[in-house]
């Protein structure tokens, strides 16, 4: 374990900046959120959390495909240094490990680069991930219905724990270590250090509410497909796509062309089950044309569906959701709900 | 208040006057209501009114609420001045036959904006908020913060000058007829008097934010057209990218749309997760309304709404 | 950077074919422009056709992989990709993903008797099949097709229904919905000449057609004594990126794409929403 002061991010970032395209918390008009930066003192360490989750580095609301002229479709070009992502929260971190498993490979054809997607390797393969650990949970935190927990360490490369006066990291992975390894200005760690940070944690976890065993919920949703529970759990919803577009593990996209007189991109764009023309076909026809479906389907994929697919909730418990939802629809309320009936 | 509430909607549920009340009920959060619809009278206890009730009921009589609207004769809904007055609007477009909603007065005196209270707290989250007066105390794990009730009041009410139902069938307590504002379209004259390339920029800046989650749409009471431009692909009028060029559109297009149908309830501006300032442009349309037709939406259930009316008398300077 | 499947391959309009009078339903012949963008496919298998500045959408393949050097796809005209379709000439370039998504169960279905029961211009990857099976007759059993449509003029590949008729290695059962002066073949909607027909339940029914149709025959079959697990159909959902991954084909845990199109009854049991 390493540490370093915290009027030294600047240069840990400079270092960083060399070989990798460093994102990290950023303010932009009153919301923080992952933005490419040069130097230290760009990052917002104020949120508690960024706005919107950090998959929009790796999978942008909107992303050129390719372009398209009559010279023929091209591919753009993209930087080549690797992405390093500074300040995520655990909540994140872990959703790109579920996102990877979607994007990264394949599940009826693993190991098959046919299926795999490629804007999205570029940027998540050899990416350095720097796990923040959240000092501060906020009310709408349910991480640890979920595995998770404010110090939880999976999907990082390098975890990072912010002291009074200092960054404290310990290297995850290979990749990690490697890279803490080559920092020669960091200072060692001591057994003080470990026992500020048992604290820290002690209070972070302090600060969550009730926990709920999740564990039933797969179950208990495969049998209440049909009850009339999801009228009740659904009625509030306005149906506006607020609640995927701010979620870390949301990834349904729609492929959209965009252009005029034979020159234009092909752009794929976050898309939301919650939007009723999600699954509205060309001849009029909608398989989810009513929202009780919708909202179902949002729930079902994250805590069944998903599962079925790849033994995970889709859901990290970062709580974003919670508190952006309009109407106050609370995914914890709902999983409560579906529990109890 | 909240007893004279609870004991009224129980009695309309219990004699069949409604045979359902939208409502506002605790919600999950700290400082925050949800809607609640209730259609047994022992439910009405889980009524509150308070600071905390900032949706805009009505929205559920439309939009993929029509369901509402046909499985129930009698529609209750707890309403403040903006709600009533969408229920005016939804009658003046024949959205609903204004007998089908029993609209239940409750005074307002206005809904917090959560913005506005980060702002105070600088990001920090509020657990409490107490009402003592005109003064409110923000509560949090660190801190406690006395301020006056009009700093952490929406926009949509400091300036509202009809804060009670002047249509109702029911009100709880006495209802004011109109209030005295100063300055009710100050948001607007101060934008008026920036030069065009500030205004410019300000709005590029703003809405390079939009995500495109469309709550502003889908929360506003005015919004309820079964397919939204923006969601049409045959022609597509608009591209979907969050790109600011295409957002700009998106906005400036349902500005429009709602002019002289916006009943200034807020409910975008509380709704947006990214914080656009959405209330400018509203209240641009509105001011221009006003001016031309003096015309203000959802105030009178006899008159025709602005914009499906024709006047010889009407400025058409916009006739080039 | 791994291959990149979202790049669509050129492929040249070779021929264009109006199936009905009232020019809604378009067959294309398409050829590869580049020797080296070959694919093998299989009979169920589906494209995403490409065009540029209005987008992508999903077809079956209608042609049989023994027909080589051509991809043939029935487009129904709907919405702003078919309607550009629709508007292609012979020699336009257009562009082509695939081939994307399971086939039909041709290895279990070697040896057996087989049902084609097909409805409008579903009857697309149903040609692919038939065809498939025709250029390998000795594989495969009795065939049996039951096609039907709401008139003459929406059944698709006349000139080929006509060829088949006349074949005595297939049987061939048209029909229509309501009568129409001069049609002597079956009047009725599929289900009912499915139960009048009355396959061997020791068969295996491939079902594709509207859903309507899907959800009245499939009763029949049962009891006619058809095991879920010999009956298929191919389900059609929006399609976007074809590889398991924009999510908007989703039918209960499984995705259309990848996990599809061609599903057994017995699969769809299992899963809530899809029909």
């Amino acid at each position: 374990m390493l540490k370093i002061k915290k009027t030294k991010l600047n240069e840990f970032i400079d270092f960083l900046n060399r070989d990798y395209s460093v994102y990290a918390p950023v303010e932009h008009g009153k919301k923080t959120t992952f933005k490419k930066i040069e130097t230290a003192l760009e990052i917002d360490h104020s949120a508690y959390n960024t706005s919107k989750s950090a998959k929009e580095v790796f999978f942008p609301q909107a992303e050129v495909m390719f372009k398209y002229s009559k010279e023929g479709l091209k591919v753009p070009e993209r930087n080549e240094k690797p992405f390093a992502i500074w300040a995520i929260r655990n909540c994140d971190a872990k959703s790109l490990k579920m996102l990877d498993s979607v994007f990264g490979d394949a599940r009826q054809h693993p190991g098959k680069d046919y299926f795999k997607d490629p804007y999205w390797k570029q940027k998540y393969d050899n990416c350095l991930v720097f796990n923040l650990a959240c000092n501060e949970p906020l009310s709408t935190c349910f991480c640890h219905w979920f595995d998770g927990n404010p110090f939880d360490k999976t999907g990082s490369d390098v975890f990072v724990v912010e002291t009074a006066d200092h960054y404290i990291m310990e290297d995850i992975s290979d990749k990690g270590k490697k890279f803490i390894d080559s920092y020669d200005k960091a200072e060692k760690a001591d057994d003080n250090d470990v026992k500020v940070i048992d604290e820290l944690k002690a209070t972070a976890e302090s600060y969550l509410g009730d926990k709920i065993d999740t564990k039933p919920l797969f179950d208990k949703l495969k049998k209440i497909w049909d009850e009339p529970v999801w009228d009740e759990v659904s009625a509030k919803c306005i149906n506006c796509g607020a609640c995927t577009f701010v979620c870390p593990t949301c990834h349904c996209f729609d492929v959209d062309d965009e252009g005029k007189d034979g020159k234009g991109s092909r752009i794929r764009l976050w898309d939301s089950c919650m939007f009723q023309l999600f699954t509205k076909e060309a001849s009029g026809h909608n398989p989810r044309g009513v929202a009780v479906q919708r909202v179902r389907q949002r729930i079902m994929h994250k805590y069944n569906y998903f599962r079925d697919n790849y033994q995970v909730d889709l859901c990290t418990g970062c709580g974003r959701c919670v508190s952006v939802c309009p109407v106050n629809l609370d995914i914890r309320e709902v999983i409560k709900k579906v529990l109890e009936y | 208040m909240i007893n004279e509430l609870r004991s009224q909607v129980k009695k309309l549920l219990e004699d069949k006057t409604v045979d359902i009340v939208i409502g506002y009920g605790k919600g999950s959060l700290p400082n925050t209501a949800t809607p609640i619809f209730i259609t047994k009278p022992e439910d009405a206890d889980q009524l509150i009114f308070d600071n905390t009730c900032r949706n805009n009921l009505t929205v559920y009589l439309t939009k993929d609420r029509k369901k509402l609207k046909k499985d129930y004769k009698k529609i209750g809904i707890v309403s403040k001045g903006c709600d009533a007055r969408s229920v005016v609007l939804y009658t003046v477009e024949n959205q609903i036959k204004r007998e089908q909603a029993h609209i239940i007065g409750v005074p307002c005196n206005g809904v917090f904006e959560k913005k506005k209270i980060q702002t105070i707290t600088e990001g920090k989250e509020v657990i409490d908020i107490k009402v003592e007066g005109d003064e409110v105390t923000l509560k949090g794990r660190a801190f406690e913060k006395k301020v006056p009730l009009k700093e952490v009041l929406s926009d949509s009410c400091i300036y509202c000058r009809y804060p009670d139902a002047k249509e109702y069938d029911t009100f709880i307590g006495e209802p004011r007829v109109e209030v005295e504002v100063a300055e009710e379209f100050k948001v607007v004259t101060d934008f008026e008097d920036k030069t065009a390339e500030e205004r410019w920029k300000y709005i590029e800046e703003e809405y390079s934010k939009c995500i495109r989650c469309y709550a502003c749409r889908n929360v506003c009471p005015s919004c309820y057209c079964n397919e939204c431009f923006v969601d049409q692909n045959d022609p597509q009028w608009i591209g979907k990218t969050p790109e600011v060029t295409d957002s700009v559109i998106f906005h400036l297009i349902r500005n429009l749309h709602i002019a002289g149908r916006c009943v200034d309830c807020g409910s975008c501006v509380t709704a947006c997760p990214v914080d656009l300032d959405l209330r400018i442009m509203n209240k641009k349309v509105e001011k221009e309304v006003k001016e031309r037709f003096n015309y203000t939406a959802g105030l009178d259930i006899n008159e025709k709404p602005a914009m499906v009316s024709f006047c010889e008398n009407e400025k058409q300077d916009f006739i080039m | 950077m791994c291959n990149n499947t979202y790049i669509p391959i050129p492929m040249k309009v070779e021929k264009i074919l109006s199936e009905n009078p009232d020019g809604s339903l378009r067959t294309f012949d398409l050829s590869f422009v580049n020797e080296e963008d070959k694919f093998d496919y299989m009979p169920g298998q589906f494209c995403e056709f490409s065009i540029l500045g209005k987008g992508e959408s999903p077809f079956g393949i209608a042609s049989s992989p023994t027909e080589e050097g051509i991809l043939k796809f029935t487009v129904n005209r709907t919405g702003s990709v078919t309607n550009e379709i629709h508007y292609l000439n012979v020699g336009d370039i257009v562009g082509i993903r695939g081939p994307l998504g399971n086939w039909y169960p041709l290895e279990k279905l070697k040896g057996k008797d087989v049902v084609i029961i097909g409805g409008g211009f579903a009857f697309t990857t149903l040609r692919s099949m038939l065809i498939y099976m025709l250029e390998n007759r000795k594989d495969y059993g009795d065939i049996t097709v039951i096609y039907g449509a709401r008139n003459p003029d929406l059944l698709i590949y006349k000139e080929e229904l006509a060829e088949w008729d006349k074949r005595d290695d297939l049987t061939l059962h048209l029909t229509i919905d309501t009568p129409v002066e001069g049609w002597a073949k079956h009047t009725g909607f599929v289900p009912t000449i499915t139960k009048e027909v009355s396959p061997d339940p020791s068969a295996w029914a491939i079902v594709c057609g509207p859903p309507i149709m899907i959800k009245f025959t499939l009763p029949v079959l049962k009891e006619l004594g058809f095991d879920d697990t010999r009956i298929y159909t191919s389900l059609e959902r929006r399609m976007k990126c074809g590889i398991g991954k924009c999510g908007r084909c989703g039918i209960g845990s499984k995705y259309v794409c990848i996990d599809g199109p061609v599903f057994s009854f017995e699969e769809l049991k299992s899963i809530p929403d899809a029909f």
